[in-house]
Parts: C-alpha cells; sequence; structure tokens
C-alpha cells in the first residue's frame, strides 16, 4: 500500500518537471562494490559504468522504451542529430556544438574518432570490444561531425555503436601510449563530457562528483553526487536504514523487513533485467556428454519435481517471480504465453522411475545401473539469494530421492569453475542487456560467435537458428515470433531450471525525488533528481549556506 | 643491545621471505583469475582476459614470475595491482596508515581500559565488581568480534542511529569542512569500529593482568609495603603494577596478528579501507602482487611489534615474573 | 604432583561448573539425533512457517527456511563441537610432539621448530585460514579439522618446549639421566605426565579459538556446507535478521559464547590450580 502510494508520488514529481531548476543537495549512494576503472573501455561492473556514464555523455542514449532496432526511441546526447546514408552502412552524426569537455575544450568529432581508436586496440583491451565489430572506422568531415562507417547492416548497428562508444578527450589521452591508459593521471581523475564533473576518489571508500554547471543540456538539480562503498551487504544497507545514504540500487529481501517505522526510507520498484537459473552441466569441454544430464528427460524430470513458485516466494517474500525460461520479462521480446514445464511431483516421480532411476536399497537416493542419482550444485558464495535457494532445492529434490550436496565457492573460483565446466550443475544468474543478443552467448551453442558463457554447454539447433533469424530480422513481430520459437526450444529442452526473475526496489530516502529508474541503468537520470529543500541534511550545510 | 637488534632484524628478514615464498606458491594452486572479474561479479569476456593476462606478465611461468617480482622487491618495488589498476605501493600507503590507527587506537584504548578494570577486579578482590568484570571479559573474549561489530553496527549505528554506520568521515560536504572539524568528523567515525577491536583487547588485557596481579600481590616486598602502612591503591600502583605489567606488554606483541586478523572483518562491516580490507578484496580478486605485498606488511608489523614489545616489557620491567 | 593439581581442579566450583556445562554440551552434541524435536534439515513449509518466533512448537522459533532452530543448534553441536574437539586433539597432540622433540633434541631440530613457530605466529590466523578456504574451495568438517589443527599448535609448542626445557635442567631428571636411563623413557615417565596440565591449559585454550573461527568462516559463506548445522551456519543465517528476528541470533550466540567461556574458566582454573600446586611444593 505504501509502496503503491510513493510510487504514485514520485510518478507526479517526474510529471511536473520544471520550475525551480536547481534544488541543490547531495545525493549520496550507498555501494556495495567500487569502480575498478573510471576509464569508459575498461569497465567492466555496474558501478564502474555508472560512475563513467555520469562523467562522459555518449553520442545518443538509449530510450525509456528500452528499443534496440534501428534509432527508434534514442535520446540526443552529445550528437544533437544523425542522419543514415541510404545504404544504412554509414550513420553521420552532428555534434552538439555547445558540448564542452570538463576543462572546457569543445567536444570534436575527433573524439569520437579517438575514442573508436582507444575501444578497437587490443593493447588497451577494451572489454565491450566485439560490440564493435562491425565498424569498419569512423572519419571526420569537419569538426562537429562524425561519420560512422559499418562492415554489414544489422537491426542493431545503431545501438551497438552509441550503447558501448564513449567519446574521450583526445586532447588529453592522445599525447599517451595505448599501454599507458589503464592508470594515467589523466584517467583516474577524469575530464568528461556528462552533466558530472570528477571531484574525489577515495578508492573502496567514497568516489565523489560534482554537478557541471556548464554542461549543455543544463545543470543539474543536485549540487553533486557521492558514492560510498561498503563491502558488507548488510553495511550497506545499514547505510541507507540509516538515513546516512539516499539512495541504494536494490533493496535485499531481508532489508525490508528492516525499513525504519518512521518512513525514512521508502522501497521503489523499477525493472530488472535480472534473472537466476540451476544450469545443468550438459557437456564437457571436450564434447563428452555429462553422465547424468546430457539426459534431456532426466532434465525435465528434475525440473517437474522442484516448485519454482515456492524457492522465488521463500527467498523473495513477493519480490520476485518465477522465471520462465531464458529471458526476463523487461525484455522486449519477452514472451510470457510460452509453455512451462509444470510443477508436478507425482509426474516427476513417474518419470524417474521410468528411466530407470529406483531406489532399490532404500537408502533414500535412486540408483540406475549402480549409479545414484546424486549430484553436487555450485554456488557462489557472495551471493545469499542463490545459496537459500540451492537449500531450498536441495530439500525439495531429497523428497524425490535425488541426493544434491551444495559447494558453495568464492565467486573468482566459482567463475574458474564454470569456465571449466567442473561441476554438475550450478546456481546461475544472468543480468541481461537491453539487447536481446546477449541470450546466444548464454546459451548457444558454443563456438566462434556464440556461447561464449554457456557454461554448461548445451546444444540446441532449433535454438540457435532461431535467435540467428531473430537477429537479423528487421520487423519487431518477426522479431517476437523468433523468438518465441527459440525459448520455447530451449523450455522443453531444460537446460536449466528456470528460478526467478527478481523485482527491483530500489531504497530511496524520502527526502529524494528521483524521476523514473531505466532497468539497465538505474542513474541515466540523475541529473533530473532532486532533494527536498526542507530536508536538507548537514551533509549538504554549504549548499544550504550558499545561495 | 645493538648485537641484539640487529640479529632480531636478520631474523625478522629471514621470516618475511619464508612467509613470502611460501605465500606465492600457495598461490599458484589457487584456481581462480586476476582478471577473470570486476568487484560486483561481473565477468570479463575470455579474449579480453588473454590481452590483460599478456598486458601484466601473468601468461609466464611461474617461477620467472616469482623471480620478477622477487627482484622488484629488491630495489624497492612492489609491483602492479591488477584489479585496482594502481601500483601496488599506492594502494598500500592509502590502506597502511587506515589499519595502523584502527589497531593503534584499539590497543591503547584496550590496554588502558583492560589494565584499569583488572586493578578495580584485584582492588576488590573476590567481591561483587570482581565478578561483574570478570564476567563481562569473559564474554568479551568468548564473543567472535565480528559479531560484536556486527551487532554494534545494526542497532547502535542503523536502528538506534547513536553512532555513524560506516567510512571514514561524513559524507555530502564535509572535505570543505574546518581541519578540526574533519578531525573530530574522523574520530567520530573511528569511535565504533575501533570500541569493538578494544573490547576483544581489554578483555584479554584484563584477563591476564589480573592473573599477573594476583600473583604478585603474594610476594614479599607487597607484604613489605603494606607493612609500611602505604595505602591499598598505593601498594597496587606503585609496587604490584610495575611487577606484574610486563609479561601483559609482552602478550600484545603476540597478540597483535589475531587482531589484525580479527580487524580484517570489522574493517570490511565498518567500511573502513585498511590492510585487512584490502588483503581479504586482492584474495577474492586473486590479485597477487597485492596479497604478497600485503602479507609481507603484516608479518614485518607482526615481528616489528614482537620486538618493540620484548624491548618495552624489559625497559618498564626488568624482572620478569613468569606468565601466569 | 600433575595429580594433585585435577585434585585442586575438582575442588574448585567455577571449574566444576565450567566443565558442567562443557560436558552438557558434549551430551547434548552425542545425543542430539534422540532428543532432537526435528530434523535439522526438514523444511516443513518454507514460504508460511519461516521465521517463526519461538512458541511451544518451536521453542527456539524457525529459521528462514522453516526448520526448527533448536534441533539446529543441537545438531550444530555436534558439528561445531565435533570439528572443534577434533581440531583441538589434533593441534594439542601436533604441539606437543613438535615442542618435546625440540626441547630434547635441541640443536638444528630446536631452530626448525622455532623458526616454524615464529613464522607461523606473525601470521593472523583468521586470514590464514580464510585465504586457503577461498582458494580451495569449502572443505568438508574432516579437512577443517586437518586446516585448522594444523594451524594451531603454535602455542602448545612454545609451552611445551619452555616447560621440557625447564624441567631437564631440574635434579631428578639429571639424576635419572646419571642412572642411565634414555631420554624418551624420561619424557615418556616423567616429563609429560609432568607438563600435561599445562598442556591442559594449552587444549582448553585451543578449543575456545576454534569455535569462533568456524563461526567466523560461516560468515564469509566458506564454513560448513549446508544444510548440515554447525554454530557458524546457524549464526550466518541470523545475521540477516539482526533486528527482525533475535531468535536466529541470540541462542546461537549463546551456544558459543557459553562453550567458549567455560572452555577459558577451565583454562583459567587449571592455572590457577597448577600455581597452587607449585607453591605448595
Amino acid at each position: 500500500m505504501t509502496r503503491r502510494f510513493a510510487l504514485a508520488v514520485c510518478v507526479l514529481a517526474a510529471a511536473c518537471r520544471g520550475g525551480d531548476a536547481r534544488s541543490g543537495g547531495i545525493l549520496v549512494v550507498s555501494a556495495g562494490a567500487d569502480a575498478e576503472t573510471l576509464f569508459p573501455p575498461l569497465t567492466v561492473g555496474n558501478q564502474g559504468r555508472a560512475v563513467t556514464e555520469l562523467i562522459y555523455d555518449k553520442l545518443a542514449d538509449i530510450g525509456p522504451g528500452l528499443n534496440t532496432i534501428g534509432d527508434g526511441g534514442f535520446v540526443p546526447k552529445l550528437a544533437s542529430s544523425w542522419e543514415w546514408s541510404a545504404d544504412s552502412l554509414t550513420i553521420t552524426f552532428h555534434l552538439d556544438p555547445r558540448a564542452r569537455w570538463h576543462d572546457g575544450q569543445p567536444v570534436t568529432a575527433r573524439d569520437v574518432q579517438f575514442a573508436f581508436r582507444v575501444w578497437t586496440d587490443s593493447a588497451v583491451g577494451a572489454v565491450q570490444r566485439a560490440a564493435l565489430a562491425t565498424v569498419d572506422s569512423v572519419s571526420v568531415p569537419d569538426a562537429h561531425t562524425a561519420r560512422a562507417h559499418f562492415r554489414e547492416r544489422t537491426p542493431e548497428q545503431f545501438y551497438a555503436f552509441v550503447y558501448t562508444l564513449i567519446p574521450l578527450p583526445a586532447h588529453r589521452l592522445a599525447a599517451l601510449a595505448d599501454t599507458a591508459l589503464h592508470d594515467a593521471p589523466a584517467v583516474r581523475a577524469p575530464i568528461g563530457s556528462g552533466p558530472f564533473r570528477f571531484k574525489s576518489w577515495t578508492p573502496r571508500a567514497t568516489l565523489e562528483l560534482t554537478a557541471n554547471a556548464d554542461y549543455y543540456g543544463g545543470r543539474p538539480r543536485i549540487d553533486g553526487v557521492v558514492f560510498a562503498v561498503a563491502a558488507q551487504g548488510a553495511t550497506v544497507a545499514a547505510r541507507l536504514l540509516a538515513g546516512e545514504a539516499d539512495f541504494l540500487e536494490q533493496l535485499a529481501p531481508p532489508d525490508f523487513k528492516q525499513l525504519p517505522a518512521d518512513g525514512l526510507v521508502r522501497a521503489q520498484s523499477y525493472g530488472g533485467f535480472d534473472y537466476a537459473f540451476v544450469q545443468f552441466n550438459v557437456n564437457d569441454a571436450a564434447g563428452r556428454p555429462h553422465p547424468l544430464f546430457a539426459d534431456r528427460e532426466l532434465r525435465r524430470a528434475l525440473t517437474m519435481a522442484v516448485n519454482r513458485a515456492t524457492i522465488a516466494q521463500s527467498v523473495f517474500d513477493s519480490l520476485a517471480r518465477p522465471a520462465i525460461g531464458p529471458f526476463s520479462r523487461t525484455q522486449w521480446t519477452a514472451d510470457t504465453t510460452v509453455r512451462g514445464i509444470p510443477f508436478d511431483t507425482v509426474e516427476a516421480i513417474r518419470a524417474l522411475d521410468a528411466l530407470g532411476w529406483r531406489d532399490t536399497n532404500k537408502d533414500g537416493v535412486r540408483e540406475r545401473a549402480g549409479r545414484r542419482l546424486a549430484f553436487s550444485v555450485l554456488v557462489p558464495a557472495s551471493s545469499r539469494t542463490r545459496q537459500a535457494a540451492a537449500v531450498l532445492l536441495q530439500a525439495q529434490l531429497k523428497t524425490v530421492g535425488v541426493q544434491v550436496t551444495i559447494e558453495q565457492a568464492d565467486f573468482n573460483a566459482f567463475l574458474d569453475r564454470a569456465h571449466r565446466g567442473a561441476f554438475d550443475a550450478l546456481v546461475g544468474g544472468v543480468r541481461t542487456s537491453p539487447s536481446p543478443r546477449g541470450v546466444r552467448d548464454v546459451w548457444g551453442t558454443p563456438g566462434p560467435s556464440r556461447g561464449a558463457q554457456n557454461w554448461g554447454r548445451w546444444s540446441n539447433a532449433t535454438f540457435d537458428a532461431q535467435v540467428d533469424s531473430a537477429l537479423a530480422a528487421t520487423n519487431t513481430a518477426a522479431v517476437r515470433a523468433h523468438f518465441r520459437t527459440a525459448y520455447q526450444a530451449a523450455i522443453d529442452d531444460a537446460p536449466a531450471i528456470w528460478l526467478y526473475e527478481p523485482r527491483m526496489f530500489a531504497g530511496v530516502h524520502r527526502r529524494l525525488t528521483t524521476t523514473a529508474l531505466r532497468p539497465d541503468a538505474w542513474w541515466s537520470d540523475i541529473a533530473h533528481w532532486t532533494i527536498d529543500r526542507a530536508q536538507r541534511l548537514p551533509r549538504d550545510r554549504r549548499a544550504l549556506a550558499a545561495p | 643491545m645493538t648485537r641484539r637488534l640487529i640479529a632480531r632484524a636478520l631474523h625478522a628478514a629471514a621470516v618475511c621471505a619464508v612467509v613470502a615464498t611460501s605465500v606465492f606458491a600457495l598461490l599458484q594452486f589457487a584456481p581462480g583469475d586476476p582478471f577473470a572479474t570486476a568487484l560486483d561479479g561481473t565477468d570479463v569476456p575470455p579474449n579480453v582476459r588473454a590481452e590483460w593476462r599478456a598486458r601484466y606478465g601473468f601468461d609466464l611461468p611461474p617461477l620467472e614470475r616469482f623471480a620478477h617480482w622477487g627482484g622488484a622487491l629488491v630495489r624497492g618495488e612492489l609491483g602492479y595491482s591488477a584489479s585496482r589498476h594502481r601500483a601496488v605501493a599506492e594502494v598500500v600507503r592509502d590502506a597502511l596508515p587506515r589499519t595502523l590507527v584502527l589497531v593503534g587506537a584499539a590497543l591503547i584504548l584496550g590496554f588502558a581500559v583492560g589494565v584499569g578494570a583488572a586493578l578495580l577486579q584485584v582492588r576488590h578482590h573476590g567481591r561483587w565488581q570482581d565478578r561483574v568484570l570478570g564476567a563481562l571479559t569473559l564474554g568479551g573474549v568468548a564473543m567472535p568480534e565480528f559479531l560484536v561489530g556486527l551487532l554494534a553496527m545494526t542497532w547502535l549505528g542503523a536502528r538506534w542511529r547513536i553512532f555513524p554506520v560506516a567510512g571514514l568521515g561524513s559524507l555530502g560536504d564535509a572535505t570543505a569542512w574546518p581541519l578540526w572539524e574533519r578531525a573530530a568528523d574522523y574520530l567520530w567515525h573511528l569511535a565504533l569500529p575501533a570500541a569493538v577491536l578494544a573490547l576483544a583487547v581489554a578483555s584479554r588485557v584484563a584477563r591476564h593482568q589480573r592473573a599477573a596481579l594476583l600473583g604478585v600481590m603474594r610476594e614479599d616486598f607487597i607484604r613489605t609495603a603494606r607493612a609500611k602502612g602505604l595505602g591499598e591503591w598505593d601498594v597496587l600502583l606503585r609496587h604490584a603494577l610495575p611487577n606484574a605489567i610486563g609479561p601483559v606488554i609482552a602478550l600484545l606483541g603476540l597478540a597483535l596478528p589475531s587482531l589484525v586478523g580479527g580487524a580484517a572483518l570489522i574493517e570490511r562491516i565498518f567500511g573502513w579501507p585498511g590492510m585487512g580490507l584490502t588483503l581479504f578484496d586482492a584474495l577474492l580478486a586473486r590479485d597477487y602482487p597485492l596479497v604478497l605485498a600485503a602479507v609481507l606488511l603484516a608479518t614485518l608489523v607482526a615481528v616489528v611489534a614482537r620486538t618493540l614489545t620484548d624491548l618495552v616489557a624489559d625497559v618498564v620491567a626488568p624482572r620478569r615474573v613468569p606468565v601466569p | 604432583m600433575a595429580a594433585n593439581t585435577w585434585q585442586r581442579l575438582l575442588a574448585d566450583r567455577p571449574a566444576r561448573i565450567a566443565g558442567g556445562v562443557l560436558s552438557a554440551a558434549a551430551i547434548a552434541a552425542v545425543l542430539a539425533p534422540w532428543i532432537s524435536p526435528y530434523d535439522p534439515t526438514l523444511q516443513p513449509d518454507p514460504v508460511a512457517l519461516r521465521l517463526v518466533a519461538p512458541s511451544w512448537h518451536h521453542l527456539f522459533g524457525t529459521d528462514p527456511f522453516s526448520r526448527d532452530v533448536l534441533s539446529r543448534i543441537l545438531h550444530g553441536a555436534r558439528v561445531s563441537l565435533g570439528v572443534a574437539a577434533g581440531a583441538m586433539l589434533l593441534s594439542v597432540t601436533l604441539g606437543a610432539a613438535l615442542g618435546a622433540l625440540a626441547a630434547v633434541m635441541g640443536g638444528w631440530v630446536d631452530s626448525i621448530v622455532s623458526g616454524l613457530v615464529d613464522v607461523l605466529i606473525a601470521m593472523p590466523r583468521l586470514l590464514v585460514v580464510i585465504a586457503l578456504v577461498a582458494t580451495f574451495g569449502a572443505l568438508s568438517p574432516w579437512w577443517l579439522i586437518v586446516l585448522i589443527g594444523g594451524s594451531g599448535w603454535l602455542t602448545t609448542a612454545r609451552i611445551v618446549r619452555a616447560e621440557f626445557r625447564d624441567h631437564l635442567q631440574r635434579e631428578y631428571v639429571l639424576a635419572a639421566r646419571a642412572l642411565g636411563a634414555s631420554r624418551w623413557r624420561l619424557v615418556w615417565r616423567h616429563l609429560l605426565p609432568a607438563v600435561a596440565p599445562q598442556v591442559a591449559v594449552a587444549a582448553a585454550l585451543a578449543l575456545a579459538a576454534v569455535i569462533p573461527l568456524e563461526a567466523a568462516l560461516s560468515f564469509v559463506g566458506l564454513g560448513i556446507q549446508p544444510p548440515l548445522p554447525s554454530w557458524g551456519n546457524i549464526l550466518l543465517d541470523g545475521t540477516d535478521y539482526l533486528t527482525s528476528a533475535w531468535w536466529l541470533v541470540v541462542f546461537p550466540i549463546a551456544a558459543v559464547t557459553l562453550t567458549v567461556g567455560s572452555a577459558l574458566v577451565l583454562a583459567d582454573r587449571l592455572r590457577t590450580a597448577i600455581a597452587g600446586e607449585e607453591r605448595a611444593r
């Protein structure tokens, strides 16, 4: 009830933007991780992205509809306009002449060209380099015009280019060798083009940004942003609950039980791109089938034996929905009408019996030809929710005579074993991007163009073909239709037990009014957030004293 | 004296060398990759990882890497921390003072409170003061530090909002405050984590100090002092304490490594980015140069502290009473 | 003389109480399967019955998976005390053996053992154990015993070495050796019994150190693996609900603190008894 009310207030506030542009106040964000670097090509995690995207603007940003096909819905940023060539192989961006780097220099087309060179140089090792694979070059007809030349036409070529590439200040960085870009002082104290200027960074503690008064898109309404970092989950939440921070990206289920009674903090719902699953190891690295999970019918029988709704509800209360398949409901290609494998213990027992898995020696665990129906589930020690899901799964499968051992490993060891295929099953989670393309990396047959993160090495020709067709289609209805067939193929083949999709709830201090939070980047519109003048805190003192 | 110091220094160097070699060897067996993941657990694509490995020399054979690392160490370089895109020396320069402040404050506070409690207990030996303090110090030793820290953080910090929850200082525009205000703010943020660690120190010190004092109180010279008509507090402070404090100081030196270990979790809980947290993060990130530097430093501090406390104990109380 | 120390200890009331608490915990651990009201891994209804406050049905309430906390603490005693006792035995045996070896053999053996002690004592044990577990993955209880026990023998070794060296200078030893008694016979017949009370002190202290260590390992997510209950992982489940489900915090803390406290008291009283015995002599 209160949540719905809070939502309504925020929608209203977003609607009645305008009036006094500046609200002042310093926004404190409680974060569970620090940015690993402030150099956009090298940021990996969400936190690094958040900070760099506040400091640096892109040419254009994805719209609230999160469309990734063509340029529909994209919002002009550094590029005030753009046009396509007739063959769609060239896109010409016209830069906003008002755009300035934080040191006062104008943002020029050379900066775009320079950024492209940095992004595609293997000496730098940009994380998202693959996304720019179809871009041939960037040319500079004049100082305010940059032209991207593509090797081939793809439906998402515009999205891939502007979502990945962030123009960099050539006048400051071009003199440096590309190998020095990892840690040069100019990179650690960046000069950007975005709504916030870099102020200071104490690694693993605080990262401070101040509003850029000369921002070409208009000065942000707050005076600055501080990211406060703590490694312990309880501490990250406690900072918000104590009122020391104004914003927390995601409240964990136990945090809801601890929301202060005085209404200091409210939960604000927004779309999430996460889904979690128990992934079966179908084939090992050499392509040999797994002794248990190469069997499709066994995977389906195990899926039937697991009550996904109970797991979602027990771990998340009402804060998650059972997952449907290899996608998140927030993606535009999501299809909630596909047929899932129902939870049915009786049917699961019958299927296991039919497959020859019977408990002949009455030890509570089924056997077949001398092999027990027992396997281990790998869980990252860093995720309390995935551990909880594993404990519930273990108890549920025990009732149908399947023995599950839980193996917790720290995240690095978890990834190592996942990459090597050294596991029976694992509780995995995916944060998808707005593009549906990512599904090809996670669930496509491992090979040069797909399946880089398909740790279970599941392979399905129908799925691969349908995903390829979907990604080549330019017509929304066709894309949806192909994805529907692909999703159905994946669900029927059960490479994983689809567990849950967490609903995202940000924790928001009552003095803060946010605009709508974008599922892929909650920080995208911070420049328009406001802090109630009447609820200023000592931490905004100076701003309060200033007019 | 000089000879003893030189011997000590050589010994410390040998200990450090053994520690460094064994830690390096151990890390070779650890699964994982320093370039596999970001801090919040997003994984890096394999092709990019290969490029980064090559860039930082992680594709060399282990022995060659050890030789490189050892050679650089002799030249006074600690190497490069790939997980932080920074020189290890810079990371350490940031983190080490924070741990020294935290552990130093805990030691001083804990020592003072612990000795005070012990004096009180001995003065009122066998009465309720002794029993209450005895129960408290027992609890202080028996409760794991991270639990006390977690409880203090959630209840005193988040729930009752008496102390700041975490961090090195106030957030927002605190960097613009006048110096004295920032100093006060820093101490205010130090209070809770330091108090939690100090509680553990005080409990241990009190229990040992009480036992040591009771041992000394049976000695003849105490009887003589009493016979001279000195008050009970005078006897305690002037005669008993100087003779009983030496072993307790030595004990502190021995307890330092475990204090540093406990400080790691406390630093994590209170968002205090010192050496403990650095080591912990570096381990999880498989950032070998940083792990090695942190372990070496911890060892060095422990060895130095032990030497120092031995010397201090000798100076303060040349007459050693056997540790009870 | 050692025998008298034990008699002194038995006559001491705090020591008897502490011993009683420890014995009670040990008996509870042994009898857990018969006295637990529920199966500690049973999840009757992980949605409706999760985090139920203490009542007559669940004296200590239920945890986030609807499991009975009392049953988990009783069964957890098996694991936690089992690991603690195992690690304690290992570290004390190892420590006594190495300490004795160093003292009796002297020379390079002594140098090696003392050097090893110096190296290991300089490294924070908690961090070393966490590092090992983090890098090699969570361990079975047996490996945990080996790891914790193998890293905890330093104190015992130091004590035994010092005591042995002291005794080796005493007249009765010198006399026995002059009469032609072998070194190892001396160790076995005279020295070991003489230092037994001191070793017992070290053992009690080792027990007191191991239980919190297991809890700390669980706290970083690398302790005993679910669904096996241990006091450490029960506490871990509680740390998410520090302000909302007190029964998940108070009962396991009480279990840990009472056991560790008792071990400490025992060590204390034993020390007093030894000192008293030496004075009486």
